[in-house]
């Protein structure tokens, strides 16, 4: 009998990627015998794709008080502040969603032992599990690359998961199919020596034409869009490529790098751009460290340049065109000969599932089926049924989506009732596929250290909701995209979604409320075309209430044909905004214990685990008073915007900055200055060279903002409408900030520095 | 060279008629939190996840759900740490561990006697691919051990023990006894038989 995996599968893994495992192995032996410093390590181990989870501290607020966990206190860390043994989140890479039977029954064999049971698909087409050990990692690993994934560069500081349209190959729209050109990217970029020096990660996608969302391009640091023009009499190919966009907490949107990029030059240039970021990006503030703040700083012409000339300076690989003629060669191919649905037998619920499920493919007689899996979730009994059904009715084409399903591609026509049978079968035939039922969701405070609320409570209640009346819904509204991130990072891609939330929190008389800030407007179309705005906090169990509020009023006044983000701008913000007012209000906690506890967790809800803290009497309630100004404030900023009045909205969102500095002047010194100079400097010196207002993630960035706000309030230059609505998010950061600095303030977590606040008194 | 089984899954299920929401176990386990110190880490709610892994208590020894995988609802005692002994003790630790979270459940106020499991049927699982391949040979050297636990559990009742026969699934075998049995009557039995 073999004793380890490793003697096992002997030469079913990979040389080199069995030899990075072992070298896994010995830096985990390293680290237990101290002899690699724990931070080295942990980017070690993220780079193979382990990550972090929620509590890995050690600790947990069970709602009452803290409770430092029982995890084998060996003393040993993976990394600053994570235990060693804590269980950690794997992330596996699936390039361009691309998976097959064995290695979908591989992933469900390593849910079961190593994880709890789900298969987690994530908004970039990766797999996930969760409460994984680290001393599981190598195996779990080495079975993997038996069956031909690799968990590398997964996660850390390097180009990560490279993601494609679902329908590569066989849409209706695309200008060719997209796939190889990921693939090559994936395989090129993976461990490529210019690509590990990056201080921030880097993302890519693909996708095969402009119109559609499935790529997502304009959100990706490097997005390409399939382009072909006719250049003497031949056909050739290359894509648009963009570069610079990005979700997180400052959204940009991707900037044109070339309208046509021939095919040739796509792994160079892809080299290239990764080499001038390596080179010139930030790495010190990991807050700024995208290259899309690199591009935004250096200009898009600047960054071009640059770019151009790193090319010419790079030796020809023959990797970079090897690949080529595969591009030419047909990609998957069906099972069974392509036959037109024809008065077969329909079973019960097949209509409504072929209604939303079903995608008409380029090639006649096929069809592309969404598996919807509710959150990203599959058990490993279902991804095994899945793996059978990927054998029985196509050959083993399946892909991952960036909507957390499985797309299973190549299905004749005909076999679909058959195909619903044996999907119903393994639960996985729920219709609404890209629906408003559909939420998208990030894992939140699930499992995620950064999450604020509960991300995937909510998606779940507004899916049970939602899904309880699809039936009644009004196409209009089922055609609307929702998506929920658990804290402003947007991995659950809130900004793209007609109605989007991301987690915040409130305090409200002492008490911690969780929060969603609403995003409305967002355009998953046109490869997420544009992002909405914020239009105000709203306590998490008035969510679903947002929903139907705006669903019905979007179905009662919608003008014909007039699209979600076109009826949002046609109301404006300010009506908006009134028509959700009284849900924003939270009712005492001995009226309404429930707004005091998220989705999904009877916990009283808690931040930073370390309970409710004192209040300061008067000062706080006058800080209080001042940061609900800067709500309203930002609020009527947006709306300025709104009306055209570029000026007046960054000279408004400006004014909230810095009345929410002065709320917190006031919790140490009530007598505040008169003028916003003044306040700005006593903000810095209190809050700022005291590191009091400063992010664990972010450092300094929110604070930055309203220095960078006044520098240019000083030196007035032209307002256009990209820094107008620069400032308008960075305004409303910087003030969700305060009222986080505030939280901590009042908790007693943090504290400013006495010397300051004897300065500030005496100033 | 011996198998040697660790990571051992036990699933008592749910007697019929047993109504309550998966979600009403989010709330219990909560309490559990509550009431001890850092023994359990967290919890996973996979309700909205059909014939799933349910509610799932996560902690250092062994994970504790109300699990719904098969369609059966039932509590799944999941054993991550490793166990000292035979073969047949770390089984019989398992098994006890599981029958006494089945106790605690059943007892939960909070569920006021609505939670039942039935004893005649147990559902043993190793959770190891490496050491315990789902084959005839692994069951051959399971088997005595596993006959040795059934006639602990039901004394002279009959039982039958059958194995997953799907391949790609886990080792895993159904002891059934022919006659019902309560969780406390397990219980009574382990703890008189073993020592």
């Amino acid at each position: 009998m073999n004793t380890n995996w490793k003697a096992k599968l002997g030469d079913r893994i990979p040389v080199d990627l069995g030899r990075e495992i072992d070298i896994f192995e010995t830096q985990m032996e390293l680290r237990k015998q101290g002899k690699i410093d724990e931070r080295v390590f942990a980017e070690t181990r993220l780079r193979r794709g382990i990550y972090g989870q929620r509590y890995d501290n050690g600790q947990r607020h069970d709602g009452e008080k803290i409770q430092k966990l029982k995890i084998a206190a060996t003393g040993l860390t993976k990394g600053p502040d994570t235990v060693w043994d804590a269980p950690g989140m794997m992330r596996i890479k699936v390039p361009f969603g691309g998976l097959n039977a064995e290695q979908m029954e591989t992933l469900a064999d390593l849910s079961e032992e190593y994880s709890d049971g789900i298969s987690h698909v994530t908004t970039r087409q990766d797999i996930q599990y969760h409460f994984v050990h680290i001393e599981d990692t190598p195996a779990l690993m080495r079975r993997l690359a038996a069956v031909g994934i690799t968990t590398r560069e997964a996660c850390g500081n390097v180009v990560r998961n490279v993601t494609a349209c679902p329908l590569a190959g066989i849409c209706r729209d695309e200008t060719f199919d997209v796939t190889p050109y990921a693939k090559a990217s994936s395989k090129f970029l993976l461990g490529h020596p210019d690509t590990q020096d990056f201080g921030r990660k880097f993302k890519l996608a693909f996708s095969g034409c402009a119109q559609h969302p499935c790529g997502l391009t304009s959100m990706h640091d490097m997005g390409a869009i399939a382009r072909s023009r006719t250049e003497d009499g031949v056909e050739r190919r290359g894509f648009e490529l963009y570069v610079g966009g990005g979700l997180g907490a400052v959204p940009y949107k991707a900037q044109l790098f070339d309208d046509f990029l021939p095919e040739e030059e796509l792994l160079p240039t892809a080299q290239a751009i990764a080499r001038v970021f390596a080179r010139l990006g930030e790495k010190r503030n990991r807050a700024r460290a995208r290259i899309k703040f690199l591009i935004a700083n250096l200009g898009i012409d600047k960054f071009r340049q640059m770019v151009d000339e790193e090319r010419r300076k790079l030796t020809d690989d023959p990797r970079w065109t090897s690949y080529l003629p595969e591009t030419r060669e047909p990609g998957e191919t069906p099972l069974k000969t392509g036959i037109a649905l024809n008065g077969a037998e329909r079973p019960e619920g097949f209509d409504a599932w072929y209604a939303t499920n079903v995608y008409r493919q380029r090639q006649p007689g096929y069809v592309a089926t969404t598996i919807t899996l509710p959150l990203g979730d599959i058990t490993a009994e279902q991804l095994r049924g899945l793996a059978d059904v990927a054998r029985r009715f196509v050959n083993e084409t399946v892909r991952t989506t960036v909507d957390q399903n499985i797309l299973l591609r190549w299905v004749s026509e005909t076999d679909l009732p058959e195909l619903y049978r044996a999907l119903k079968k393994i639960g996985l035939a729920a219709p609404n596929a890209g629906t408003i039922v559909d939420v998208t969701s990030c894992p939140g405070t699930d499992t995620c250290k950064l999450g604020i609320a509960s991300s995937r409570g909510l998606a779940k209640e507004l899916r049970q909701r939602l899904s309880e009346k699809s039936f009644e819904l009004d196409q209009a509204v089922k055609d609307l995209r929702i998506k929920v991130s658990g804290c402003f990072n947007s991995c659950g891609q809130h900004h793209i979604a007609d109605i989007g939330f991301y987690g915040i929190s409130r305090n409200i008389d002492g008490y911690t409320v969780p929060h969603f800030q609403v995003m409305l407007g967002g355009k998953f179309r046109d490869n997420a075309g544009a992002y909405g705005l914020a239009i105000g906090a709203v306590p998490s169990k008035r969510i679903p209430d947002v929903v139907t509020r705006v669903t019905d009023r979007y179905v009662a006044a919608r003008q014909k044909g007039e699209s979600f983000q076109d009826f949002i701008g046609r109301i404006g913000k300010k009506e908006t905004k009134a028509m959700l007012e009284d849900l924003m209000k939270v009712p005492p906690h001995e009226q309404a214990p429930s707004y005091y506890s998220d989705w999904g967790d009877p916990r009283e809800f808690t931040l930073t685990g370390m309970g409710v803290g004192e209040c300061a009497g008067e000062v706080v309630s006058a800080a209080q008073f001042t940061l609900a100004a800067c709500e309203r404030e930002i609020f009527e900023a947006q709306i300025r915007f709104d009306a055209g009045d570029l000026p007046g909205a960054a000279t408004m969102a400006y004014g909230a900055m810095v009345h929410a500095a002065e709320a917190l002047i006031k919790t140490q010194n009530y007598d505040v200055p008169r003028d916003d100079e003044g306040i700005v400097a006593e903000f810095r010196r209190l809050f700022c060279d005291t590191q009091v207002f400063y992010d664990k993630y972010m450092g300094t960035t929110f604070a930055d903002y309203i220095f960078k706000a006044r520098d240019a309030m000083q030196h007035a230059g032209d307002i256009d409408k990209a820094v107008a609505l620069q400032r308008l998010q960075e305004a409303q950061l910087f003030i969700d900030a305060a009222h986080s600095c505030y939280n901590k303030l009042i908790a007693g977590a943090v504290v400013v520095p006495a010397p300051a606040v004897a300065e500030a008194r005496s100033a | 060279m011996t198998m040697e089984v660790q990571r051992v899954n036990v699933k008592f299920f749910a007697a019929a008629g047993c109504g309550v929401a998966l979600d009403s176990f989010v709330r219990v386990f909560n309490s559990w939190i509550q009431g001890t110190d850092g023994e359990y880490y967290d919890l996973a709610d996979y309700g909205h996840v059909p014939a799933g892994p349910g509610v799932v208590l996560v902690a250092d020894e062994a994970n504790i759900s109300i699990d719904n995988n098969g369609d059966r609802l039932g509590l799944l005692y999941s054993r991550k740490r490793p166990l000292d002994g035979t073969n047949r003790e770390k089984l019989v630790a398992s098994v006890a561990a599981a029958l006494d979270y089945c106790r605690r459940i059943e007892e939960e106020p909070a569920l006021d006697g609505r939670m039942r499991f039935r004893g005649d049927e147990a559902l043993i699982i190793v959770n190891d691919r490496l050491f315990a391949p789902n084959n005839e040979e692994t069951f051959s050297a399971l088997k005595p051990e596993i006959e040795a636990l059934a006639k602990t559990l039901y004394g002279g009742t009959s039982f039958t023990i059958e194995r997953e026969q799907e391949p790609r699934k886990r080792f895993a075998v159904h002891i059934k006894a022919s006659a019902p049995f309560s969780i406390k009557t397990l219980l009574e039995s382990l703890r008189k038989n073993v020592n």
